[in-house]
């Protein structure tokens, strides 16, 4: 008795086990009804199925990547750069995805990196790499999404992002990359020691100016006061001197002689019958 | 497997629940838990119109299908640590995130629960790694990037992040953790690619944290990764190692120039002050030249005049006076040779080049000794070389003086 209902019990777990199935919220659901695909829009949680008739595979409804392998691509000007580059994708239409590429990711992928790498030499030939680098990042990421997108939707695949991860100069490339960075640098070094020169010149050469300059005023000013003493002066002696001009002339003829002959070590050749001689000769 | 049984023949209190969307109230379920099981017992011990073979077999199944049920939601039980937050889907559904606390969901296989930590901070590093004991330092393939002058920089990078939503960071990306770090690498070089390298190196460097962390959280949102970044740290920019050293050069020139101009400004400060100073001692000068030379003149003017009123009392007495005071200290200084040219035309020989030595016997005649009685009129003289401050005032004097 007891055997029998444990028996039941069992027989109708496993065959209401077999008649279920849950969709996660990170699964998509194709069932399929002996071989043929009757429904695919499941939404998370407890679905029925017929046991044996019916089977279900499941797929992973997240965001996938696709992340390719660095390649070399060429640039309009002829250079080589080595780009990286990944896909965020999901499975759009679970369907189509199962019959294209049988429901392998990895399968997908391998699809996708070919389409991807076939958009990117369009897109990078057209380009110099100053464009890759810096402006034409966006435009480039909005035209591959466009191109891929159509590509993709025939594999059942939802593109939601392309990315371009790196861009990279060959080893070979970098080298010279690098020594014209050298060179640039060398070029600025240059530049600031001269502009530190120049600038120290004109410094320099101002403080010389403004000491010739504040020198040359001070020049003028002392002979405006120099002239002005020397014209008071000889104002002063002309007034008075003019009085008596002979005996000033003798005057200052004796202050002469005393200061430019009567010195010690001068010898002096003198004539006897000069008048200062005159009671030295023959006393009368 | 008997625990089960309950589920099987809608007997279960739980099965009952599975229409029911809201998560399960803790107390409700305790109470009717406690109801159906009373019931059980109660029902069993009472029902006296059943057989009791039957009837004790039935209550021993029920018993273990009760306690059974009882372990089964038991297991049911699970704690939400702080900072944490636990998604609960049932059946595959999701039906709700639950916080902090004892918390109760319907036990495996029906209900089941991940605990995903919202506060906690990770990070990821981009061109290096700092990591835990092992080889640390530059992973070149990620540093090295290209700017939009094509130079190439070395750029080390961390950024923080902390679950934003659960849910979303539980449910739509594969793997948001290494997506995060594709991004970033993606968006760090778009951002480096958009600058000039100065622009990097020096004084972008705030903007570009700023540019990188909004641009990522931009893509994070656009992927419904249920992640936030916290920070952007920017760790190192530097030009390549294999041009470090012109960099440090460059640095240096810099440097150089200043010093330049220091120098130049220290020549400056040193020059233009002394000229000034040396300025104000001319102008002094000048001034006190200006002074000296009319009170001279006033002096000197003094003095004539007031001899002149003597002389023109008897001016033929002091004239000669005056002419023999000025021979006297003329000749008593100096080394006299008299000389009678016209007493004989014989040749004479004067050893001019011995004279200067006092020879006495080498002299023909010496007629006059010293005699140091100065004359008044010398003395007038003299405070007139004494009083002159340069050689320029004492050339002035003798030109003035001459004329």
């Amino acid at each position: 008795m007891l055997n029998k209902i444990l028996v039941a019990a069992g027989a109708l777990l496993l065959l209401l086990s077999m008649s279920v199935f849950t969709v996660g919220v990170t699964e998509r659901v194709i069932k399929f009804q002996l071989g043929e695909i009757i429904g695919t829009d499941f939404q998370p949680g407890l679905h029925f199925k017929w046991p044996f008739v019916n089977n279900v595979i499941k797929f992973d409804s997240r965001i996938l990547t696709m992340d390719s392998t660095p390649e070399r691509f060429l640039t309009a000007e002829k250079k080589n750069v080595i780009v990286d580059s990944f896909v965020k994708w999901r499975i759009g239409d679970v369907k189509v995805f199962y019959t294209t590429v049988s429901g392998d990711v990895n399968q997908a992928n391998v699809r996708l990196d070919q389409i991807i790498k076939d958009s990117f030499r369009s897109e990078f030939s057209k380009r110099e790499i100053k464009q890759l680098v810096s402006t034409d990042r966006s435009i480039i990421r909005e035209a591959l999404i466009t191109n891929v997108s159509p590509h993709a939707k025939k594999m059942g695949i939802e593109i939601v992002d392309v990315q371009v991860k790196r861009i990279d100069l060959p080893p070979e490339v970098s080298n010279s990359v690098y020594q014209r960075m050298e060179a640039e640098r060398a070029r600025v070094a240059r530049e600031f020691r001269s502009q530190g020169s120049e600038e120290a010149e004109r410094i320099r050469a101002n403080a010389d100016k403004q000491q010739a300059i504040i020198l040359a005023n001070a020049y003028r000013d002392s002979e405006v006061l120099r002239g002005e003493g020397d014209a008071k002066a000889a104002e002063v002696y002309a007034k008075n001197y003019s009085e008596d001009p002979d005996f000033y002339a003798f005057y200052r003829s004796m202050i002469a002689y005393r200061l430019s002959l009567g010195k010690s070590g001068n010898i002096m050749v003198l004539e006897p019958n000069s008048d200062f001689f005159k009671f030295f000769k023959n006393q009368k | 497997m008997s625990w089960n049984e309950p589920g099987g023949d809608k007997k279960d209190p739980w099965s009952g629940r599975n229409d029911n969307k809201n998560p399960p109230d803790l107390d409700e379920v305790m109470r009717s838990l406690q109801e159906k099981l009373g019931g059980l017992f109660g029902g069993g011990s009472g029902g006296g119109d059943q057989t009791p073979g039957n009837d004790s077999v039935f209550k021993g199944l029920a018993f273990l299908g009760a306690a059974a049920a009882v372990l089964w939601g038991l297991t049911g039980f699970y704690t939400v640590d702080e900072g944490t937050r636990s998604v609960v889907t049932r059946l595959g559904a999701y039906v709700g995130t639950t916080q902090p606390g004892l918390n109760w969901h319907i036990p495996y296989p029906i209900e089941q629960q991940l605990n995903i930590n919202v506060e906690h901070q990770s990070f990821i590093e981009i061109g290096y790694r700092s990591g835990g004991g092992q080889a640390t330092g530059s992973v070149p393939k990620e540093a090295m990037m290209l700017t939009k002058d094509e130079n190439i920089v070395d750029v080390r990078l961390a950024v923080q992040y902390q679950v934003k939503d659960a849910k979303d960071f539980a449910f739509n990306v594969l793997d948001p953790a290494s997506t995060l770090k594709q991004v970033t690498e993606s968006v760090l070089r778009g951002v480096i690619g958009h600058s000039d390298m100065d622009f990097v190196l020096t004084e972008g460097r705030s903007e570009i944290v700023q540019a990188i962390k909004t641009e990522i959280q931009t893509v994070m949102d656009s992927y419904q990764a249920g992640i936030l970044i916290t920070s952007v740290n920017l760790q190192d920019a530097q030009p390549p190692e294999q041009v470090q050293g012109a960099f440090e050069d460059a640095i240096k020139a810099r440097e150089d120039k200043q010093r330049l101009i220091n120098e130049a400004e220290t020549y400056s400060n040193d020059v233009v002050p002394k000229a000034r100073g040396k300025a104000s001692r001319i102008v002094q000068e000048a001034e006190g030249y200006e002074q000296n030379v009319i009170a001279r003149a006033d002096g000197d003017v003094s003095h004539f005049s007031q001899l002149l009123s003597e002389y023109k009392k008897a001016p033929a007495v002091t004239k000669q006076r005056m002419y023999i005071e000025a021979m006297e200290s003329v000749l008593g200084h100096s080394n006299n040779i008299l000389v009678d040219v016209k007493g004989g035309n014989n040749i004479m020989y004067l050893p001019l080049d011995k004279i200067g030595v006092k020879t006495p016997e080498e002299i023909q005649q010496q007629v006059i000794n010293h005699e140091p009685v100065p004359a008044p009129a010398a003395q007038t003289s003299v405070p007139v070389k004494t009083v002159k401050t340069d050689d320029r005032a004492a050339s002035r004097e003798h030109d003035l003086r001459g004329r």
